[in-house]
């Protein structure tokens, strides 16, 4: 009896040819991105997509050619953060238009595709039922195609806003292989810490990827007013001993400004007007770090 | 064994018969709603391309709620000669409409040789009339059609 491993063709389908042109296109492509940084966190609502847009500003500002891949498939906020929701990508020799911002970040994005603000990611498909069975290899081939096939250019560092958990993690290592690093985000809290050392395991463990490290987003408020800085925990040394524990380095902490948030709602840069700030100053910092790690 | 019919699919269920022609052994093989969805879901084409890709091909062909002006990749027709898996892969490119049971069971009592034939021509004709849904008012409209 012939097993499948002696049969020589499948029909003339060439399945695996298939996926070898995939992944072709997709490493050409990153052939001419300097560094992939996903930024990612096990907890979900700590400030991944805030603060991916930000750092793509904040490169943006220091002179470097910068692209967000809003890995949020179906929740993705990065168009609505950058401004860009009114572009339609269409197709343009080397692949489809990404979106541009306004501090000339690159982005390509799910949001960017679909009708409503209220449209939800569905798939053809004969039934929804049971969707659980192809529904991840459907994300995973689109993932694929929103790095590959989005015409970049060339870039010195392409973010990628990945939604909350950790189970894309695995895929986009897949994908990327040894090209891409972690930034991991939490907030303040005990509850917060909890979640994300899990996925602090789960990104250099299970999937592999260095991580850049650890930042502590929302940590303090900052009064519009008078300047005065209340901490969550200001003896807190929780996300320190976390990034110790891992031994990440730990990357630092961005306050709490309502500025931020509205700045990110209206889809306007923030650092280029408020970079004064302190949160604009700890985003300067941060940015200044990852610089260093990656040697830019 | 060669191939003797291919039918569907049927909300996304296929099955396909090969026929021994010496003993007239048959053989059939199944694939439910799942597994067809599966394979559509890897962005690879059954019996192979013959052109390259459209970029976001797998995203903007299968997206539902798209905004209008999303272009819309032309379906890449298959390159294979294998007759099993181009009439699969026929099969599957034809097919993007629900059908009724009542049209399915209508579709059952024609003869398997010409199934196929009828059931592209039955859904060209319901896509014609922008309809999403082939019931039996569309039969009855392709009456004439052998069997139905
Ligand atoms: N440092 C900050 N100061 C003020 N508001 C912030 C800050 N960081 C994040 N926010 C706000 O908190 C909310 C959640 O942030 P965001 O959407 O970036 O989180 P997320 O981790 O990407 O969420 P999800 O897990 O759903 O992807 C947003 O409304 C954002 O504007
Ligand atoms: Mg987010």
């Amino acid at each position: 009896m012939k097993t499948y491993h002696d049969i020589a063709t499948d029909g003339g389908s060439d399945v695996a040819g298939q996926v070898a042109d995939q992944m072709a296109r997709l490493s050409s492509r990153l052939a001419r991105v300097g560094h992939v940084v996903a930024i990612m966190s096990g907890k979900g609502g700590v400030g991944k997509s805030t603060l991916t847009a930000a750092l793509a500003e904040a490169f943006a500002l220091m002179s470097h050619s910068v692209g967000i891949v809003d890995a949020d498939i179906n929740g993705p906020s990065v168009a609505l953060m950058t401004g860009v929701r009114h572009h339609v990508p269409h197709p343009v020799p080397g692949g489809m238009s990404p979106a541009t911002s306004a501090s000339g970040v690159k982005v390509m994005s799910m949001d960017l595709f679909l009708q409503h603000d209220s449209s939800a990611v569905l798939w053809e498909a004969p039934s929804q039922r049971h969707a659980y069975t192809w529904r991840p290899m459907v994300e995973m081939g689109v993932l694929r195609e929103l790095i590959a096939d989005t015409a970049w250019g060339a870039l010195d560092v392409l973010f990628i806003d990945l939604p909350p958990g950790s189970d894309r993690l695995p895929n986009l290592a897949d994908l990327v292989e040894d090209r891409a690093a972690a930034v991991v985000v939490t907030g303040p809290t005990a509850v917060s810490h909890g979640v994300v050392a899990r996925s602090i395991t789960a990104a250099a463990d299970v999937a592999g990827l260095p991580v850049v490290g650890l930042v502590e987003n929302m940590s303090s408020y900052v009064c519009t007013a008078c300047g005065h800085e209340e901490y969550y925990d200001r003896s807190g040394s929780g996300a320190a001993e976390l990034a110790a524990a891992h031994d990440i380095p730990f990357l630092g902490r961005i306050p709490f400004d309502s500025r931020l948030a509205l700045a990110a709602d209206r889809g306007e840069p923030f650092l280029a007007h408020a970079g004064d700030a302190p949160v604009g100053r700890a985003i300067m910092a941060l940015a200044a770090r990852m610089k260093d790690y990656l040697q830019l | 064994m060669a191939l003797q019919e291919a039918c569907g699919p049927f909300e996304g269920t296929m099955s396909i018969v090969y026929r021994c022609q010496a003993c007239d052994y048959r053989m059939a093989m199944l694939t439910n709603q799942m597994e067809t969805q599966m394979v559509r879901s890897l962005g690879v084409k059954i019996g192979g391309r013959a052109r390259e890709a459209a970029p976001m091909e797998t995203l903007r062909t299968n997206l539902q709620g798209k905004r209008q002006e999303v272009a819309v990749p032309d379906r890449a027709k298959s390159a294979s000669k294998c007759p099993f898996t181009g009439v699969v892969t026929e099969a599957l490119e034809a097919s993007q409409l629900q059908w009724t049971a009542g049209a399915q069971a209508r579709m059952a009592r024609v003869p398997a040789f010409v199934r196929p034939m009828v059931q592209r021509n039955v859904e060209d004709y319901a896509a014609q009339s922008g309809k999403m849904v082939v019931d039996e008012s569309v039969m009855d409209a392709m009456k004439g059609q052998l069997g139905i």
